[in-house]
């Protein structure tokens, strides 16, 4: 179970979260939606202890991560696969090594064990063929799927944390990638893997998730695909609205 | 910015600065970042020290013999380009040059990598950016610093040399025994004590600018440019403190 109580953060005068409430269980399949700026994906950051909140505690199974140790808190960083926007794959790195990073850094696997491993991540997420490129020679798609990949071979989350996983990719590829998330986390709960999409791309989120939240400064909509087209909230009309818009747009309707 | 952030931000500068040194001797040891930042660092500013140390000592030894020369003193331009060079002018030029490469490059890399979230991917992965990523460019600085400067301190005194025996007609034995004459204790630490500082200096502000990188190509812009300018305003400022503590540790007087 992951839970934010009353979280509050501000980048200077600009206030992100006015005492944000949010509970999900690891099974679930949510997609936080929202408009630039408004904090989505600072709650991925903070979920994970890379950003501290103002005010208000983040618990993940019942615990404040601002009260665990360095180890506590790399522990409970192994529950979640992040995955950012445009992949943050390491530039230095091919592919292969990228996928292998977190092995090399936590594992005493051999040499041999780390290929085998990758060629497996790789071969399950149709990337085997990339193995040597750099990630400037990949696609944004490419790009997402190493990252994925990258994120898997860290071990075996409970849930997955995605970034805008589909944003600046074309209708195909983004729905290549919708298929792929719906891969890693099909099953029925508990089992299953969970996830969180922070993402402005309502089609793509009602393709991966069961729940939505919307968000600015603060929830304002919490439910389900029938309450989300159903809803009275104005606001959110017009961010579904637009979004559909501009995603018939792409189709040619 | 307010006063708050500004503390804020010298309190992880000292806290960088510190666990640079400090976490260097602590497991895992990445030695092969290490050396990659020293190939960077130290054989990739080879060119540009080169080209800067040659020109400063044969523009520094043609000016000398000309002023020299008119006080009848010519012979000495040997001495006070190898005093000029070793203690003051070598160090701070080559920091000078260091700082335009590899403090620039150290903060936009960083810079890049904040904004590209791989800082954070390291941090969720459990790798400490400050061991991976600060530590293998502070060391290689206070390594590669020292060794470009002796290098460019030798390539300016074969500047000084050519112009002083080549255009100024000067005996090139009694240049070579000015040089030997002020290569005492006290030169020598002068003359390698301030790279050390330099290098640190310069990889840790780069460091500090490169992972505070906020806003886009705006913001690595600001920091790339913060890294440079604060770093040459450092070096000058350390340059002048260093040359007082160290005329005051060897007991000359002003």
């Amino acid at each position: 179970m992951i839970e934010f109580q009353d979280v509050k953060l501000a980048y200077g005068n600009n206030v992100v979260l006015n005492g944000l409430n949010f509970r999900a269980s690891f099974h679930e399949k949510v997609a936080i939606l929202g408009g630039s700026g408004m904090g989505k994906t600072t709650i991925l950051k903070l979920l994970l202890g890379l950003a501290v909140p103002d005010s208000g505690r983040v618990m993940i199974d019942g615990r404040d991560i601002s009260e665990m140790t360095s180890e506590e808190l790399r522990k409970a960083r192994m529950k979640f696969s992040i995955v950012f926007q445009e992949g943050a794959l390491f530039d230095s790195l091919n592919v292969k090594e990228n996928i292998a990073f977190a092995l090399r850094e936590y594992t005493d696997y051999s040499e041999e064990e780390i290929d085998r491993r990758v060629r497996e991540l790789a071969g399950r997420l149709g990337i085997e063929h990339a193995l040597l490129l750099m990630p400037e020679e990949l696609s944004g798609g490419m790009q997402r799927r190493v990252a994925i990949a990258r994120s898997l071979a860290a071990g075996d989350p409970r849930m997955m944390l995605y970034d805008e996983p589909t944003t600046g990719l074309d209708p195909l590829t983004a729905a290549n990638i919708c298929n792929l998330i719906n891969e890693l986390s099909e099953g029925e709960p508990p089992q299953r893997m969970g996830l969180i999409a922070v993402t402005h791309k309502v089609t793509d989120a009602v393709k991966i998730a069961e729940r939505f939240v919307y968000l600015r400064d603060n929830i304002v909509f919490d439910g389900n695909i029938r309450d989300l087209i159903n809803t009275s909230n104005a606001e959110l009309k017009d961010f579904i609205a637009e979004l559909f818009i501009k995603e018939s747009y792409h189709f040619g309707r | 910015m307010d006063l708050k952030a500004k503390v804020a931000g010298l309190q992880d500068f000292y806290l960088i600065s510190l666990y640079s040194i400090t976490r260097a001797f602590r497991r895992p040891y990445y030695t092969k970042e290490m050396i990659e930042q020293m190939d960077y660092a130290g054989a990739g500013s080879f060119v540009i020290v080169l080209l800067v140390s040659l020109f400063i000592g044969m523009a520094l030894s043609l000016q000398l013999s000309a002023e020299l020369s008119a006080l009848g003193l010519k012979m000495y331009t040997g001495r006070v380009v190898g005093l000029s060079i070793i203690k003051e002018i070598g160090p701070v030029a080559i920091a000078l040059s260091f700082t335009g490469r590899v403090g620039a490059g150290i903060a936009s890399e960083l810079g890049s990598m904040q904004l590209g979230h791989q800082i954070d991917i390291l941090r969720v992965h459990g790798v400490d950016p400050i061991k991976k990523l600060v530590v293998p460019r502070v060391i290689s600085a206070l390594v590669m610093l020292p060794v470009l400067t002796l290098i460019g301190d030798a390539i300016s005194l074969f500047g000084g040399y050519y112009i002083a025996v080549f255009v100024s007609h000067q005996s090139g034995a009694f240049y070579w025994s000015q040089i030997r004459e002020i290569m005492d204790f006290e030169t020598m630490t002068t003359g390698t004590v301030k790279p050390f500082i330099f290098g640190y200096l310069i990889s840790c502000i780069s460091c500090y600018t490169g992972l505070s990188t906020r806003g886009g190509a705006i913001g690595l812009r600001r920091s790339t440019t913060t890294a440079v300018v604060s770093s040459i305003i450092i070096i000058i400022v350390t340059d002048f403190v260093l040359t007082r503590v160290l005329l005051y540790a060897f007991g000359m007087s002003v």
